[in-house]
């Protein structure tokens, strides 16, 4: 192989690179970061990504090279040079690449490692997931369907599930976690502008999947604790408290169901509006949904686990909402 | 020597047996006998089922569950077998009747016919897997343009979400365990036992069976949709416990996996034992072709790895119809227990679809390069060494699973290494191109192809082993694009490629060369507008497996949808140019490509045993360039200057 | 590696005769490589076990209270297998030696004594007191024990084809892979029985 020729395409490489990379930079690849762990995770991304441009690159530049350069006639019956290979070549693209790749993981495990720390004093927020929704247990014991963080205050998230495994994920805080029935799994977020955002269910968990979604706030420390009090009084964030509308929230039924006084539309099951069946009926279809099957419905599709995960308060509330809103008023 | 191969050639000829006639067909192998067998198997499963559950007082005695997984799933298929004929060797040599080895009446092909039998020739297997799996390709494409459709808008538009996570999970492992991995086992199977200058395949009965296991389990995936509650819905991966409580659906997808599972193991275990001990006088271990060299390393893996997956969805399964608990925690089960199973399986899985294409494309680059392989012994080792890395790698699918997070670091480690060896093999294949005489035929137009794309795919999976970023990206549709950009750019570009290259030698016609290279740009610009927005549509937000995703990304989808539409359409100039051609193309000679593996030194098509005589081999497969230079010598010819020395000559 | 192979003879006829390029037999090769393939299987089944009982954070007790395993029958039962091992290798020997007698008596002994352990190991299943469904620990026992016995009984199976040829004088001392090669799986099937053994009830 000739040194002149090698020499040409890492010019022509490094040249294809920095306009790619150029490019590159110029799309907004992630969402605009909202917690320091995202900002952790951008400078991995970003480090990694000048890398992978460059080697794509040398490869792109190479392949069109020699496409351009050593294409031969249909009727060209001639062959290459026999070269069998070369030693030191043959290091030389072991090395780089390992050496790379080490590089990539040092940095890798050590914002790994930064951004499971989560200091002294956390903040601990309890996440339950269940099919298809979320609940938030603050502290002081105060549950709410929404998530409401202080700026720049270090959290600690602990995700159980009731029932299958899912996912929490909002993509300006980056941090990803499963919640895994029978284990507790943790997360640390470290939110830094305020804002509004959605939180994401990312692992498949059944029909509800597509809506398992959540809000999320940050903001400012007076308005934290203005939520957690307006919460622990029970206007505003749904408390364990007997209002049904928030139990309808919270507990994910808006997932499957249409019902007008709540707003939804969805339709993978019947919709709540007009439930053919008295209140004894409605709570029966809740704690043992495949009891009685809706006509041309299938069983096995709602969960049947609220009888667990609803106290009692709760489901009489619930029962409550649901005959009062019959006929769609 | 093994019984198997002695027996073939020690006798003449049996005597033409003349077709059945009347009663008689029903009882010789064929479609018919497998009807009534079929009927007779599943109605065995079934008094079987019911005679238990009355022994043990279970009420209802029929519990349709059961009745599907024992009854449909299992006995029925085996009964299919039986009236085809696959077990009737065996059958024979275990009533302690005498055998017929040397009746070669189920060898080669002369009609279509010959097709649909049951065929024992390594040849006629092959052109039948490659038939199948196309045929599942297109019916796991059609599942794709259905749900692109859905995509294409936000909110449901076609489909509800059960149809919609049933189609994404049939499109998966439809073109995983129906295309992928058996088209490669196709092309394999032909090209494997020619190149080594073998007659045939070390158990050709067990091939016939192999392939066989195919169909059933295609037919069993497609099934699903029939059974109330629709196909399995959990994605390919079928996560417990959300599989554990399915509809029935579910368990045709477990069983699936398993009738698919053996047929690859015992192809397998045909290779290794065929690559071990029928390898032609010469042909020593570094003379092998990189594609048998890819096969041996492919096969050691699928022996090893997949009774993981089977085991996983046994255990799946057993949730399900004997209330175990595996992955049932509030009795004891571990649920994360799955994924760790599954994945041990399932990440060798993406070599095993990945590694016979590397074979591909060495054949393809030194061919239309006219140039040796570049470090021929380290495009073998690095084989080796991604074949033990991918062992260590499993973990990385689950950094955000909420296992022991003192796995994540060495996993992530461990698979950033596999870029070095697979590197190896890049830069070694552009090393090939160097200096050479590059004829940009269609086989060659897509191994470039592949090798841009998949070093892009590759590299997108760099991004993914460090923690940090899969952390952020797991889970969204940069993994589909990584997935895509691997198995599409990578596996699918390499099928096409080798189905191009061997056409001429399968079929004896060549295909049409402009509508070759039409089909590659059509392809390479669907693919590409279809799968690289998904990077970013990803990173963005937008989870995988959801059929309703937020406005945001609205127009972006109905781009990619567009394209992929595109890409679809690119596919039917294929199918045109292999039918037609295969019809009315040009009589293709022996050797079109100017090539030096033993495959192209025969006939096109090969003669029915491959080789009059076994072929002596004398230097390595790929010394172009060196004047007389020969691979092999075919029938008792005289051996030239053996090539060896100038090897290390020429290795400067 | 041998010289040239194939003759003429066989030109239009059959297949040329492969080249045998491995000292190993090919049939042998694929029963040593069926067994990695099926060690595997039973692979998954202990890490599934290893999770249940080890990595699990709410681990139950093994066995799970109040049930208990019998281990000194199973143990004898264990005897039992370790013993047909040796008859099996007894068979194999005799044929390589001509001794037809000696084949037909070890084939018969372990048949029977694998045939023994199977009815001890159903029986202890009706008695044993508890079921799949019982805690992991059910599961687990069930699983691994259940998945041994269907091997036992696939082992039986070719065993029981082997004596069948062997009385009708089907293996001669060059010929005899049909005795050999369900020989190895029987051993695999027994060594695999003192690993569950261990595994489930000793440890
Ligand atoms: C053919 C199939 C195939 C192949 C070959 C690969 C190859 C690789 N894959 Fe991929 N992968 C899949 C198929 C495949 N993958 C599938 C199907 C999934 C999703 C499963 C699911 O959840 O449904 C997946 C998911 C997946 C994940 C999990 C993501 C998640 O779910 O969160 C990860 C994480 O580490 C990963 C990593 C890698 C790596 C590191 C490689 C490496 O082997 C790549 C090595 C290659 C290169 C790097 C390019 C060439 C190298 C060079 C040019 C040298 C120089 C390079 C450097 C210095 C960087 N893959
Ligand atoms: C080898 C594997 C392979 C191949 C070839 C493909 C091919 C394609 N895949 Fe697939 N895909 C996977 C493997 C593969 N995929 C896997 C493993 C997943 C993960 C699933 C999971 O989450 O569990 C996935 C998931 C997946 C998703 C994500 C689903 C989700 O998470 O919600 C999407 C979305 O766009 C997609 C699209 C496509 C498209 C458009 C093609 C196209 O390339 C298909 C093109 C082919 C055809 C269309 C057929 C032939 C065409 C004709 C006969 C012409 C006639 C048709 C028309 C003109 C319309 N795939
Ligand atoms: C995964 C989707 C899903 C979720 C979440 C869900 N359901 Fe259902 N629901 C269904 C389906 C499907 C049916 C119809 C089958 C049946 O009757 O079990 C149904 C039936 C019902 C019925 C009977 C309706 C009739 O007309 O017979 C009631 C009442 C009901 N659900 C209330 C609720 C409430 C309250 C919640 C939340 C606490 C909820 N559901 C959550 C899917 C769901
Ligand atoms: Cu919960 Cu997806
Ligand atoms: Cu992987």
């Amino acid at each position: 192989m000739r040194r002149g020729s090698i020499v040409r395409i890492t010019i022509y490489g490094v040249i294809a690179g920095t306009l790619a990379s150029l490019v590159a930079v110029l799309v907004p690849w992630l969402p605009t970061s909202a917690s320091e762990e995202m900002d952790r995770i951008e400078f991995t991304f970003w480090f990694t990504t000048v890398i992978c441009i460059g080697i794509f690159a040398i490869v792109a530049a190479a392949i069109a090279y020699s496409v351009l350069k050593f294409r031969a006639a249909d009727d060209d019956e001639r062959d290459g040079p026999p070269i069998h290979g070369h030693t030191g070549l043959e290091i030389v693209w072991t090395a780089i690449p390992a050496v790379l790749v080490t590089a990539i993981s040092v940095v890798s495990a050590v914002v790994l490692a930064k951004n499971d720390d989560v200091g002294a004093n956390p903040l601990r927020i309890a996440v339950t997931a269940q099919q298809f929704a979320w609940r938030f247990e603050y502290p002081d014991e105060t549950t709410s369907g929404s998530l409401v963080l202080p700026i720049d205050q270090p959290v600690k998230l602990t995700l159980r599930s009731l029932d299958v495994i899912h996912s929490f994920w909002v993509p300006e805080f980056g941090q990803k976690s499963d919640a895994v029935p029978g284990i507790e799994t943790t997360l640390v977020i470290t939110p830094t502008r305020i804002g509004s955002y959605s939180l994401l269910c990312t692992e498949l968990c059944g029909l509800g999947h597509a809506t398992m979604r959540a809000q999320v706030q940050v903001v400012d420390r007076a308005d934290y604790e203005a939520f957690l009090e307006r919460a622990a009084s029970g206007d505003g964030a749904p408390a364990g408290a007997d209002d049904g509308e928030a139990v309808f929230a919270t507990a994910g039924c808006g997932g499957c169901h249409a019902f007008e006084p709540a707003g939804t539309d969805a339709a993978v099951g019947p919709s709540l509006d007009e439930i053919d069946g008295d209140e004894a009926f409605i709570r029966e279809s809740i704690v043992d949904p495949n009891a009685v099957l809706a006509q041309g419905y299938q069983g096995g599709v709602m969960p049947n686990t609220y009888d667990k995960s609803l106290t009692d308060e709760q489901l009489d509330a619930l029962v409550q909402y649901l005959s009062d809103g019959q006929g769609g008023n | 020597m093994t019984e198997l191969v002695h027996s073939a050639y020690d006798s003449h000829h049996a005597p033409a047996v003349p077709p059945p006639r009347g009663l008689a067909r029903l009882r010789a192998p064929g479609y018919l006998r497998a009807a009534w067998t079929t009927l007779l198997f599943w109605a065995f499963g079934f008094g079987l089922v019911a005679f238990f559950r009355w022994l043990a007082h279970y009420d209802p005695v029929v519990d349709w569950t059961i009745v599907t997984v024992v009854a449909f799933l299992t006995l029925a298929p085996l009964g299919f077998l039986t009236g085809i004929g696959a077990f009737d060797y065996w059958a024979y040599y275990v009533s302690g009747r005498p055998t017929r080895p040397e009746d070669h009446s189920s060898h080669g092909a002369t009609s279509w016919k010959d097709y649909f039998r049951v065929n024992t020739d390594h040849k006629v297997i092959g052109v039948q897997y490659l038939v199948t799996t196309f045929f599942f390709f297109v019916i796991g494409g059609l599942m794709a343009m259905i749900f692109r459709a859905e995509l294409a808008k936000p909110d449901l538009q076609f489909v509800d979400t059960q149809t919609f996570n049933g189609l994404i999970s049939e499109h998966a492992a439809l073109m995983i365990f129906l295309f992928i991995i058996p088209a490669f086992a196709g092309l394999a199977n032909f090209a494997v036992p020619l190149m080594l200058g073998a007659p045939d395949m070390a158990f050709p009965r067990l091939n016939a069976l192999s392939f066989w296991l195919l169909p059933i389990a295609g037919l069993m995936f497609l099934a699903a949709f029939l059974v109330p509650g629709g196909a399995f819905a959990t994605g390919w991966t079928s996560y417990a416990p959300l599989a554990s409580d399915q509809p029935l659906g579910q368990v045709f997808f477990n069983m699936g996996v398993q009738w698919a599972g053996a047929s690859s193991i015992m192809t397998a275990l045909n290779f290794l034992v065929t690559i071990i001990t029928m390898r032609a006088p010469g042909m020593t271990f570094w003379r092998m072709p990189l594609l048998v060299w890819a096969n041996f390393t492919t096969s050691l893996l699928v022996v090893i790895a997949t009774p993981f997956i089977a085991g996983s969805q046994f255990f799946v399964m057993f949730d399900r119809i004997m209330h175990t608990n595996f992955f049932r925690v509030d009795e004891g089960g571990y649920a994360l227990g799955y994924q760790h199973i599954f994945w041990f399986y399932s990440h060798p899985a993406v070599y095993i679809m990945m590694l016979p294409g590397f074979g591909i494309i060495s054949e393809v680059i030194a061919v239309f390069s006219r140039k040796p392989i570049f470090g021929y012994r380290l495009m073998a080792l690095s084989l080796m060494g991604i074949l033990v890395l991918g062992f260590s790698v499993w973990a990385h699918h689950m950094f955000v699973a909420g296992m022991a997070p003192w796995l994540r670091v060495p996993m992530m480690v461990t698979s950033m290494i596999i870029a070095v060896p697979t590197g190896i093999k890049i830069f070694s294949w552009l090393a090939t191109m160097w200096e050479g005489r590059i004829h940009l035929r269609t086989p060659m137009l897509f191994a470039l192809g592949f090798l841009s794309m998949f070093v892009l795919g590759g590299l997108s999976g760099i991004f993914l082993a460090s923690v940090p970023i899969d952390i952020a990206a797991s889970d969204t549709y940069f993994i589909v694009a990584h997935i895509h950009y691997v198995l599409f750019g990578g596996s699918v570009f390499t099928i096409f490629a080798g189905v191009y290259y061997w056409f001429p030698k399968m079929t004896g016609r060549m295909y049409n060369e402009r509508l070759g290279k039409l089909h590659f740009w059509l392809t390479f610009i669907g693919f590409n507008g279809t799968f690289f927005p998904m990077h970013w549509v990803g990173l963005q937000g937008m989870p995988r497996r959801v059929s309703d995703y937020s406005e945001q990304f609205g127009n972006w989808n109905m781009v990619v949808s567009l394209f992929s539409f595109l890409l679809g359409a690119s596919t039917i100039i294929f199918f045109y140019n292999v039918i037609q051609s295969w019809h009315r193309g040009p009589i293709a000679p022996g050797n079109p490509w100017r090539a030096l593996t033993l495959e192209w030194q025969v006939s096109s098509p090969p003669p029915v045993f491959n080789f009059d005589e076994i072929p002596q081999v004398v230097a390595g497969p790929y010394e172009y360039g060196i004047p007389g230079a020969r691979h092999a010598v075919l029938n008792g010819g005289h051996a030239p200057v053996v090539a060896d020395a100038v090897h290390e000559e020429a290795r400067r | 590696m041998s010289a040239h192979a194939g003759s003429s003879h066989s030109v239009g006829h059959g297949p040329p005769i492969a080249n045998q390029s491995s000292r190993v037999s090919a049939s042998v090769l694929g029963m040593f490589l069926f067994i990695a393939s099926e060690a595997m299987l039973f692979g998954a089944f202990f890490t599934a076990y290893f999770f249940v009982r080890v990595v699990n954070p709410e681990a139950q007790s093994w066995p799970l209270e109040p049930f208990h395993l019998p281990v000194f029958v199973a143990g004898v039962n264990t005897a039992i297998l370790v013993t047909s091992s040796f008859t099996m290798h007894w068979a194999l020997q005799s044929v390589k030696r001509g001794n037809r007698a000696g084949l037909q008596a070890g084939l018969v002994l372990t048949l029977l004594m694998g045939l023994a352990f199977l009815l001890t190991q159903m029986l202890e299943y009706a008695r044993i007191g508890f079921n799949p469904g019982d805690g992991a620990f059910g599961t687990i026992f069930f699983g691994l024990t259940g998945l041994h016995g269907a091997h036992v009984f696939v082992g039986l199976t070719l065993l029981a084809v082997a004596t069948v040829r062997a009385f009708r004088g089907h293996y001669t001392p060059e010929h005899h892979h049909g005795v050999e090669i369900p020989g190895i799986y029987w051993h695999f099937v027994d060594v695999m029985w003192i690993v569950v053994y261990a595994t489930i009830y000793l440890i």
